[in-house]
């Protein structure tokens, strides 16, 4: 599902944004528009600015400079001395530490949200309970929180934000203190909720996995500024530059310069060292490339076919030989590095093949699944 | 490295393998620990038991079983009162303590009030200072006549009453309240630094404001903080026995601690009434405890997470410097005042409640200092000599003893673990004055009695849980793995002992020391039972000058313990500040 | 299950421990030859810490009898227990258990001291360690000024250093993020390999183990539930549990119906009405006739568009997750749910109607 922005009034609309810490710049100029219903993932490496981001929306830190809306009413514009404190936003937030009160029942957590909002003692019962079931932890209701696992208490978290129907749901990295079962489990447990209740959501997460299997649209964020905003696929496939090609997925980066372009298709120049001959390649991408400018040519393993055997006949795209440096039994499939000149390329290998350290291979891919990035 | 096989079984039996199996360094060590602290902990209490229940003839000769001990309780002239000041006192300081020490926590954790930073040791001095000593200064700044803020008051305005009279039940509790203020504030002040923000932010973000939030989140997830706190006042403030004896028993007003005093010593002493009084307070204040330990610690809510983070910090505005006058007006009441009058006190040939400045002299620091002096004062400079030996060597014991302990609770899993574990548990439930007469009905007749000895093994018996919690606090937040790991690298357990788990343990054993260093300097309830002439300690030295001689005397010795307490104060933040090395 | 009670290096025998009324370790028995790389896996609390502290001596043991080369460690049953520090092992720990007060070159230098070794010959060895695990650089940092990899590699050269006649590891990578665990296991595996001593490695973390290990037990509840090598485990699990505990599973339960050839025969499964045979292979003691549960791994499941002679069962795809390299889909059939991987170029969309195929050699019946 795609929402498209323009179509619809944003549910959460951010301009502008500016936040620093003292001398530390978090976020710089960061403008989104969120649409209703529409899941939203923030994603950088450790120290990007996303947590800033997301509690300036909610309101628990108040921004030097830009504008937020949420539904229609502006809920901070410094420049307009607009700051509504975080109870007045109805928003829902759910933390990487669950913050689950150990001092109530799991009912009186999420009946909390209700009972703020003075809601009838028969309609705190329903929603609740209704809520509870959401999250399959009806038979629970009447155990103190300390009782539950990371799993359980993180379930409580959900239901108790989004118990109050508020206009938008906040996700702090919810999952990063589950363990790795449960982490999949519950990430599949938040998109199906998210998809049943429809309700906007922002998600914060460093891990690009999460990311793309549960984001609508994906933020990719590196030292306080957006990178890139886009589906996941696309993202995964046409990164902007070197850092998203390499944060999103794995790639094997080779700096290289580029020769010539014909229409879509450049031709790229991989230099080689010590002795090795340089790599004549063809890929695509790279707009805005001069010939002679410098390149990083990226190559996603799955996109690469081994050869135990030179390949013979045309259609393979680009041959490349080099040699096998390890591989790695994961179960599912082996994961490789080949040493192409003074290059290492990591490769995926499908089946149970025998490959030994040092052994000769050929490496060949499409010049449609060779990207060129400018920086 | 040998790899001595033990393989030729057949020539040992396997009873006997499994004997020298168990004939460890380890378990030789912590088994006589064992004997000796079951020892020095249960024996004086069995024999206090055991002593409230002989009845003294009138002729006070000879003795009989019986109950009349506990039936003169109820049917004495002043003990039921006694009793019942006992709990009006208590009640009230718990009272006062708990508002001061969770405000001043609040503030300093969680608010923007300025110079929090700066503020924050001074608060926890009059956890230090002897309330005793406490309580001389407020008699001489709140007695009518000669009270020196009575007597500011007078001047300044031209009125003829006096704005206070300290010398009845609620200086008392005023006074314990201020002192033990800080008690409650060390219980709340670590949950609220380290809470989780995001419980709180949580709440924000679900609709409640600020003053909603704090009502149903952050007050009852400190509450056990709090109630353990109160409870341990209730308790201290019960045991307490130099307040009482310097502003309400001489006005009237006599106190459990105050009774049992009495009955101690003085020539219509009589032992076995005392060790009946002491068994009753001795039972409630146990029976606090207990309740605090068992029901109340356990329900402090784990709310730290392992992620660095800032506590969230309220923006008081201008309310901020309302907080900080409140914060300076503690500390002025409970630290500055009490030691600017001792100062002014004790400077003076004789107090009349006026400073006149053409007698101030130091004749007062030279007769209770200078020992040399034939004009000084024995029971006062002796008291320097005692307690700093006793404060030096038992510090030292107790430590050793405490790390034993701890050691032998958080990394043996044998047998006798949990009795130990309660054997360190009873102490604090027992208020000094009781766990002295306990010693003092068992070793009268052996030759201890009247040394320092005797003193030194009470204040051990007393103290050396707080030694022990230290340690242990210590000992939980390393991993045993740290142990465990050179055992795996061919060390012995001694040799790990000494070349690890010491050392790991070094920031741990020194503020432990220290924190009893200054226990044992200022303590005065198990001295007040036990000293005899010639073992005085200093504390025990101020109430002889108190009761002696005159209030300039009593406050120059005074401010000479003050002195030294604030040096090891000092010293404590020095250790303790560097907090514990987290593996 | 091969417990080869001549020949190992280390012999465990029959282990038993017991905490309380629970019994953490239900009489486990295995041996490792000399110079290999043992992994204990399991869920938590299935006793593999258990085990290891056993073998290890830092608790004693109710029941059996471990043994390494000719030294008897302990059996209770004969009165034998020798103390830790005689057993001569190295030990990681997960929390690293790096001694905070000395640096780097003096936690790896105890052993060494402990052993009464004189001082030139220490400061060679622990140079030589130091530069192995690539921290001669760190040598004289103090332990709590390093990232946690660093404090793991310091940890291991401390373990190695004394070169021990065994090497224990409980979850030594756990406290690590992602990136730095899938660094550090290729890391720790190349020097075990260097120093070539005995490893037995504990971990709850299936990949863990496939990666680094020359052979796996599986356990749970205290047993042994399968050992074999990592393509062993992975490819053929020998029930239900081993097979759901490595990696993803499609698990079915059917019906045998007949045995061809020996390890080869025909599943029957029945769903929702529907009922399908396909070729499988046969995991050791299943007969014909009998109940068993099929097993195939997702990426072992490929999902085409066409039908054709190959395709067993027909379904719809109900969703599909775009993983980057690989599409996660599901596949439902009656109402069970395949889990199926395929590529991401295939484009498949929830929705669609597909049409899976099983390779009969990687399409197990296993074991309920
Ligand atoms: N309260 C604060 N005071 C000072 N600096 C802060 C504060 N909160 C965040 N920062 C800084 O702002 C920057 C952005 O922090 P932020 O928490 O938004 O990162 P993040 O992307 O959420 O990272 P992570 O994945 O580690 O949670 C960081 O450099 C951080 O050190
Ligand atoms: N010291 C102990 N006292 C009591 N029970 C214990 C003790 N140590 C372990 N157990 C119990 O023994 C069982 C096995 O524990 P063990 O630590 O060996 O599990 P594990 O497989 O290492 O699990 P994990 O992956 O969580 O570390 C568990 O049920 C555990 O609760
Ligand atoms: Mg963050
Ligand atoms: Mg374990």
């Amino acid at each position: 599902m795609s929402m498209n922005a323009d179509t619809m009034d944003p549910k959460v609309s951010i301009n502008h944004l500016y936040k620093s810490y003292g001398e530390e710049t978090a976020v710089k100029d960061f403008n989104l528009d969120i649409a209703p219903g529409e899941f939203v993932t923030l994603l950088g490496p450790s120290g990007c600015g996303k947590t800033t981001t997301l509690r300036c929306v909610a309101g628990l830190e108040r921004p030097e400079a830009g504008e937020i809306r949420i539904g229609t009413e502006t809920v901070v514009a410094p420049e307009k001395d607009i700051y509504l404190f975080p109870e007045h936003r109805n928003i829902g937030m759910v933390f990487q530490s669950y913050a689950v009160w150990p001092h109530m029942t799991v009912f009186d957590n999420v009946a909390y949200g209700l009972r703020v909002r003075r809601a009838s003692g028969a309609e705190i019962k329903r929603r609740t309970m209704n809520a509870l079931e959401l999250v399959g932890l009806d038979q629970q209701a009447d155990r103190f929180a300390t009782k539950l696992s990371g799993g359980q208490r993180q379930r409580v978290a959900l239901a108790r934000a989004i118990v109050y129907e508020p206009e938008v749901i906040l996700f702090d990295e919810p999952l990063s203190n589950l363990d790795a079962k449960l982490r999949e489990q519950m990430r599949d447990e938040i998109v199906r909720l998210q998809k049943e209740v429809g309700i906007t959501s922002i998600f914060v997460t460093h891990d690009q996995s999460e990311a793309l299997v549960m984001s609508d649209r994906v933020v990719v964020m590196d030292k306080a500024v957006i990178q890139q905003i886009g589906d996941p696929q696309d993202i995964y496939a046409n990164p902007v530059n070197s850092f998203v090609a390499n944060f999103i997925g794995v790639t094997s980066l080779l700096e290289g310069k580029l020769l010539s372009r014909d229409g879509e298709v450049c031709d790229v120049e991989v230099p080689g060292a010590n002795g090795h001959d340089g790599l004549r390649i063809q890929a695509i991408g790279g707009e805005g490339a001069q010939a002679g400018d410098k390149l990083f040519l990226s190559l996603r393993p799955e996109d690469i076919t081994l050869h135990l055997d030179k390949p013979e006949g045309t259609g393979h795209g680009n041959v490349v030989q080099g040699n096998v440096i390890d591989t790695i039994y994961l179960g599912s499939f082996l994961e490789g590095r080949v040493r192409v000149g003074e290059h290492e390329i990591g490769i995926q290998i499908d089946h149970y093949e025998n490959l030994t350290p040092g052994q000769p291979v050929y490496l060949s891919f499409q010049p449609e699944h060779g990207l060129c990035l400018t920086d | 490295m040998t790899t001595e096989a033990l393989s030729p079984t057949r020539e040992r039996s396997p009873l006997n393998n499994r004997l020298r199996a168990m004939l460890t360094q380890e378990n030789i060590i912590t088994l006589v620990v064992a004997i000796i602290v079951a020892g020095a902990v249960v024996v004086p209490l069995a024999v206090l038991f055991v002593s409230s229940f002989k009845v003294l003839d009138p002729l006070g000769w000879d003795t009989t079983w019986g109950f009349g001990n506990y039936v003169e309780m109820f049917t004495d002239r002043i003990i039921p009162k006694a009793f019942l000041n006992t709990l009006i006192i208590s009640s009230g300081s718990t009272i006062l303590a708990t508002f001061l020490g969770v405000s001043l926590a609040w503030i300093n954790a969680r608010t923007n009030c300025p110079g929090r930073d700066y503020l924050e040791p001074y608060n926890l001095i009059p956890f230090f200072l002897s309330p005793f000593i406490g309580a001389i200064a407020w008699h001489n700044l709140g007695e009518p006549q000669t009270g020196l803020l009575n007597n500011w008051v007078r001047d300044i305005f031209g009125v003829d009453w006096a704005l206070i009279n300290i010398d009845n039940i609620y200086g008392v509790i005023w006074v314990t309240g201020i002192f033990f203020a800080p008690l409650v504030y060390l219980f709340v002040v670590g949950s609220l630094r380290r809470m989780d923000p995001s419980l709180e932010d949580s709440a924000r973000t679900t609709g409640a404001g600020l003053i909603r939030t704090t009502m149903t989140i952050t007050l009852p997830l400190v509450m056990p903080g709090i109630l353990s706190g109160a409870i341990i006042v209730f308790v201290t403030s019960a045991g307490e026995f130099g307040v009482p004896f310097k502003l309400s028993a001489p006005y009237g007003w006599e106190t459990l601690t105050t009774q049992i005093f009495s009955k101690a010593v003085g020539d219509d002493a009589n032992h076995f009434l005392g060790a009946a009084m002491s068994m009753a307070l001795g039972i409630i204040t146990v029976l606090l405890i207990w309740i605090q330990q068992r029901y109340i610690a356990p329900r402090s809510f784990t709310t730290v997470t392992g992620k660095g983070f800032r506590p969230n910090v309220l923006d008081l505005g201008p309310w901020r410097w309302v907080a900080f006058g409140y914060n300076l007006m503690f500390i002025a009441v409970a630290v500055v005042l009490p030691i600017v009058c001792l100062i002014i006190v004790s400077l003076h040939p004789v107090w009349t409640g006026k400073i006149v400045w053409a007698d101030i002299t130091t004749i007062n620091y030279v007769k209770t200092l200078f020992w040399w002096r034939p004009d000084a004062i024995a029971a006062a400079t002796n008291g320097i000599v005692n307690s700093l030996i006793l404060a030096f060597g038992g510090a030292s014991i107790a430590m050793v003893m405490a790390l034993v302990i701890s050691y032998m609770i958080h990394r043996t899993k044998g047998f006798g673990v949990r009795m130990l574990d309660f054997l360190s548990v009873v102490p604090i439930g027992f208020p000094g004055i009781v766990l002295a007469m306990g010693v003092l009905v068992t070793y009268i007749q052996t030759p201890i009695y009247a040394t320092l000895w005797i003193l030194m093994l009470a204040y051990i018996t007393r103290f050396f849980p707080y030694g022990q919690r230290n340690i242990s606090s210590i000992m939980l937040a390393i991993s045993e793995e740290l142990d465990q790991s050179s055992r795996m690298a061919g060390a012995s357990w001694f040799t790990t002992l000494w070349r690890i788990t010491i050392p790991l343990l070094k920031p741990g054993l020194f503020a432990g020391w220290i924190l009893l260093f200054i226990i044992f300097l200022r303590e005065l309830s198990i001295s007040i039972i036990l000293f005899t002439t010639g073992t005085e300690t200093l504390s025990v030295g101020v109430y002889y000058l108190t009761n002696f001689e005159n209030e300039p005397l009593t406050a120059a010795l005074s401010m000479a313990q003050t002195v030294l307490l604030l040096i090891a104060i000092y010293a404590f933040r020095r250790f303790a500040g560097r907090e514990a090395l987290t593996a | 299950m091969s417990n080869e009670t001549t020949g190992a290096y280390l012999q465990v025998d029959n282990l038993v421990k017991y905490f309380g009324n629970d019994k953490a370790v239900d009489g486990i028995s295995f041996g490792i030859p000399e110079g290999a790389f043992l992994t204990l896996l399991g869920p938590s609390g299935c006793g593999k810490t258990t085990t290891l502290m056993s073998i290890a001596g830092l608790h004693t043991i109710d029941g059996g009898r471990i043994k390494v080369g000719d030294t008897v460690f302990t059996s209770p049953k004969e009165g034998l227990f020798l103390p830790p520090e005689k057993r001569d092992i190295g030990m990681v720990f997960q929390s690293y258990a790096i001694w905070p007060h000395m640096t780097v070159a003096e936690n790896v230098a105890y052993p060494l001291e402990i052993r009464k070794i004189e001082q030139p010959e220490i400061d060679d060895r622990v140079a030589d360690v130091l530069k192995l695990v690539g921290l001669t650089a760190e040598a004289d940092k103090l332990a709590t000024n390093l990232s946690g990899g660093q404090q793991q590699r310091a940890s291991l050269a401390r373990a190695i250093v004394s070169k021990p006649r065994l090497l224990l590891f409980d979850e030594p990578l756990s406290n690590l993020d992602l990136k730095l665990r899938e660094q550090m296991r290729v890391e720790l595996k190349r020097i075990q390999n260097e120093v070539g001593i005995t490893s037995i490695y504990v971990t709850h973390d299936q990949s863990e183990a496939l990666v680094m290990s020359d052979e796996i037990i599986v356990m749970s509840k205290g047993k042994i539930e399968q050992r074999g090598g990592p393509v062993e485990i992975y490819s053929r699990p020998v029930n239900e549990y081993v097979s759901n505990f490595i990696g993803v599973a499609n698990l079915l339960k059917g019906k045998v119906l007949e045995v061809n050839e020996p390890g080869q025969g025909l599943f029957e499964l029945a769903q929702d009405g529907k009922q399908v045979q396909m070729p499988c292979q046969l995991s050791p003691g299943i007969a014909a006739g009998e109940d068993a549960v099929l097993s195939v791994r997702p990426e072992n499941v490929h999902a085409v568009r066409e039908k054709d002679g190959d395709t067993t069962l027909e379904g719809e795809v109900t969703f599909a997750i775009f993983l980057g390299s690989h599409v996660d889909c599901r596949v439902q059939w009656g109402d069970f749910e395949w889990k199926v991987i395929a590529h991401p170029r295939t484009r498949l969309k929830a929705g669609e109607k597909v049409y899976l195929k099983f390779d009969p050699e990687h399409t197990l019946a296993v074991q309920p």
